[in-house]
Parts: structure tokens; sequence; C-alpha cells
């Protein structure tokens, strides 16, 4: 989707495991959902 | 283009939903919610401590981020930065510590409650270079090419038309600009039903 809005040089971090311990846990865990660091540039 | 008719769930039911649980989660922060806040989540998601224990209670409490959106790539001296969705302001003062106060911070949130927190911390700190806006994702109220950087930390996946939020994104960074920014991402396929039922959307 980035790449479709006109951005270049998608860089993805690692998996961050945002829910672990909450009460969200449950369900982050059945879809398999973690946090992620995004970055992007916009062309010249 | 896409219209309200293409989305998994209508934009402003869903926008109203988010409105009310994250004004919940800036009067009450203390509150148990469906994920972690405040500084514990901070120290999980690998933000400096020194630099998060120099903010005052106000900055912190209310932070409900998903990923850090620094960690990627740190800010430059004098770079402007616009933060989408920037809650009670907790990236923000980040923001604003990494770019000085050659740089300037426009942080944007609908949360009337969200903004007021985070005006009153950008007061007490004495910061003349940050300032936040009453706006949407959507819609921000941010000039054509005037940020370095966009950030933003656990917004994009509230909003139902991402691809108008992107858009968004794009023309408010001048050419060359860096969007850094943390959300959640899904490892295994969702069902339909699970995508459309917007109660899932929020928790």
């Amino acid at each position: 989707m980035l790449e479709d809005s006109g951005f270049i040089d998608v860089t993805i971090g690692p998996p961050v495991d945002t829910f672990g311990g909450a009460i969200g846990e449950r369900k982050a865990r059945v879809f398999d959902v973690y946090g992620y660091a995004f970055r992007a540039r916009k062309p010249e | 283009m896409t219209t309200h008719n293409d989305l998994l769930v209508d934009p402003a039911t869903l926008r109203d939903q988010v409105k009310e649980k994250y004004r919940a989660v800036a009067v009450d922060p203390h509150t148990t919610f469906h994920f972690h806040t405040g500084r514990p989540l901070a120290a999980r998601l690998g933000y400096d401590t020194a630099v998060v224990e120099a903010l005052p209670d106000r900055a912190v409490e209310s932070f409900a981020g998903v990923g850090n959106p620094f960690s990627l790539r740190a800010l430059e001296r004098g770079e402007r930065v616009v933060d989408i969705g920037s809650g009670a302001g907790f990236d923000s003062f980040i923001a604003a510590s990494q770019v000085g106060s050659t740089g300037r911070v426009t942080g944007i949130d609908m949360t009337t409650e969200m903004l007021a927190k985070s005006r009153v911390t950008a007061a007490e700190l004495g910061l003349t270079h940050v300032e936040f806006r009453d706006g949407l994702a959507e819609q921000l109220p941010v000039d054509e090419t005037w940020a370095d950087v966009a950030i933003s930390n656990g917004v994009i996946n509230l909003c139902a038309d991402k691809q108008a939020v992107f858009a968004e994104i794009h023309r408010v960074l001048r050419p060359g600009g860096t969007l850094q920014f943390a959300d959640i991402a899904n490892g295994r396929p969702m069902p339909p039903e699970a995508l459309s039922d917007i109660d899932l959307w929020t928790g």
C-alpha cells in the first residue's frame, strides 16, 4: 500500500510483541498481530 | 479512488468509536485497557529510558503506541515533523527533543481531551517549537510539502481509508521527505466477517 501511494525505499523493522501480557494478547495471538516500525521515502 | 462503499467499515462510525476509546485513555489513563499504556509500554517498545524519564507524567501516561517510530531512523536537528494522531503528545515530545529548537513539530489529533493534555504539557515544558492542531489523518491541517518527516504510532490501523491517509501524508511531505511510523500488522489472514466487525478494530 505504501508503494501504491507513491513511496519508495520501504523498510520494515522486526516484530515487537506489543500486546504481550495485556488483555488484548489473546486476540493478537489468534491473528499473529505484532507491532512493526516502517520507514519509507517520498521520491525527490 | 476509494469510495465509502469500498471500505470495510464506515469511516465516521469507526472514528466515533476510536474517539470514545482514546478519550478514556486521555482522562483515565490508569484504567486497564486491552493494550499497554504509559511508561511500561514505552520501556517495552525500546524508547530511550533517559528521554522518557525526563518527560512529565502527563506526557507519558496516555501513551498507547504499538511500536517505536524512531527505531529505524533518529530525527535530525532542524527537521520539520508532523505527528499524525499525536494523542497526549508523547512521540511529539520525543521528536521535539531530537529536532531541537531549530526544528518544528506539529501534532495532529481528533480527540479533544488528548489535544488539551498535549497543549498543557507543551506549555509546561516551554516548548515553543511544538504545536498541536485539531484534525484528521485523512485531512491533515498542514500545508503541502511542509514536512521533512511524518511520524505516527498505532493510528493508521484505526483509519478506515488507509489509502487516503497515505495520500495525505504524501501531500504534506516535501520531495525526498521521510515517513517513519509504527503500526500493527497481522501475520495470519483475518476472515471477512472479522474485517468488517468494527468492534475488532478498536479492541
